[in-house]
């Protein structure tokens, strides 16, 4: 949703969006260069031609031991080329999900870009758990919000799945009218009591 | 097949271009794979390529946009997979096709939100922060409400 928003505000302004969603399934698959990697890539796609410096070092590299990869310096330094003279747009989805061993070199690369190119704006989602390791390694250019679902998206959610219902001839109004009040009140409890004891503990 | 070719400057910048045949040259040796059809439609999008170009840029260099352009796509395409192989926008599309309209609209009228994402950075602020951290335990909505 917020990529979303970002690229529809982003049209037209000189303003790159890129995206990368952390998965815990694939984390072999997901060490930080190939992440840098996948940032630049979708820079570098943009654009209508691919920079020297890539496209060079893509040149030097491939006859290099049967080609080789970028190290997390080099793509630091290109990712800096290519979005000095935008603003970008770094989102980032469930960062508790990137292997613990990669977190730090994640992080600590996201600060470097910060610094290299100010243009830059990072969004994140996790779990609370990593919020400590986000401000030990990004500091006080952190800012933060809780996400829980609210009473409308709830509602909004079950419209449209009634919406989608095949035997819609069983449904009346008031039917739905119940379904969306006891839904909605239960799952308000639910997360209010899921989520205090886990708040509190973070705290501590 | 060799791989040595002419290095020339194209529109994209410098390219390797064959001293051969075009079609049959092959950096990594994809084009071997190719069979009589493919090359059949690419050569029919090359020549509809050509004429598209030809009507937005009537003084570029026909020869390089029909010749070259094999070697440049590939390139341009072998690049990008060098620089990751990893494919996040399939991930995005897929969220964006299974998310419901308007949901978590709220985040974005959020402070926190609409300073972060109106931020520049140019000023320095100390009050500028260019990270924003949206957290939540699972399943509360983070990337999407399915």
């Amino acid at each position: 949703m917020v990529i979303d928003h970002l690229c529809s505000q982003a049209r037209g302004q000189n303003t790159t969006v890129t995206c990368f969603y952390f998965d815990f399934a694939s984390q072999n698959e997901q060490p930080p260069t190939r992440f840098l990697g996948s940032l630049l890539k979708q820079m570098v796609f943009g654009l209508d031609e691919i920079p020297e410096e890539i496209s060079g070092a893509y040149d030097d590299r491939r006859n290099a031991l049967g080609g080789q990869g970028l190290q997390i310096s080099d793509l630091l330094k290109m990712l800096q080329t290519t979005s000095t003279h935008n603003r970008a747009f770094i989102c980032i989805d469930a960062l508790d999900e990137c292997a613990t061993e990669h977190i730090a070199k994640v992080l600590d690369s996201l600060s470097q870009l910060l610094q290299r190119s100010p243009g830059t704006r990072i969004f994140v989602t996790g779990r609370p758990h990593i919020l400590p390791e986000i401000r030990a390694r990004l500091g006080g250019r952190v800012t933060s919000i809780s996400i829980s679902p609210k009473r409308d998206d709830i509602i909004t959610y079950i419209r449209s799945r009634l919406a989608a219902d095949t035997t819609s001839d069983a449904m009346d109004s008031s039917l739905e009218a119940d379904i969306l009040e006891k839904v909605a009140s239960d799952i308000s409890e639910m997360y209010v009591e899921a989520t205090t004891p886990q708040n509190t503990s973070q705290v501590v | 097949m060799s791989r040595t070719g002419r290095l020339i400057g194209g529109p994209r910048g410098i390219h390797r271009i064959p001293q051969k045949t075009p079609l049959f040259y092959a950096p990594w040796d994809s084009y071997s794979q190719l069979t009589p059809s493919m090359i059949d439609s690419y050569n029919i999008l090359s020549r509809k390529e050509h004429k598209m170009s030809q009507s937005f840029n009537n003084n570029h260099n026909s020869f390089n946009k029909i010749y070259i352009n094999p070697t440049v796509a590939d390139n341009r395409s072998d690049i990008l997979a060098w620089l990751s192989p990893l494919d996040p926008k399939a991930r995005h599309q897929d969220v964006r096709e299974r998310r419901v309209e308007d949901i978590g609209g709220w985040v974005l009228q959020t402070e926190e939100f609409k300073s972060w994402s109106a931020g520049t950075g140019s000023g320095r602020a100390e009050s500028d922060k260019p990270v924003l951290f949206c957290y939540g335990g699972p399943g509360v909505g983070k990337t999407y409400i399915r």
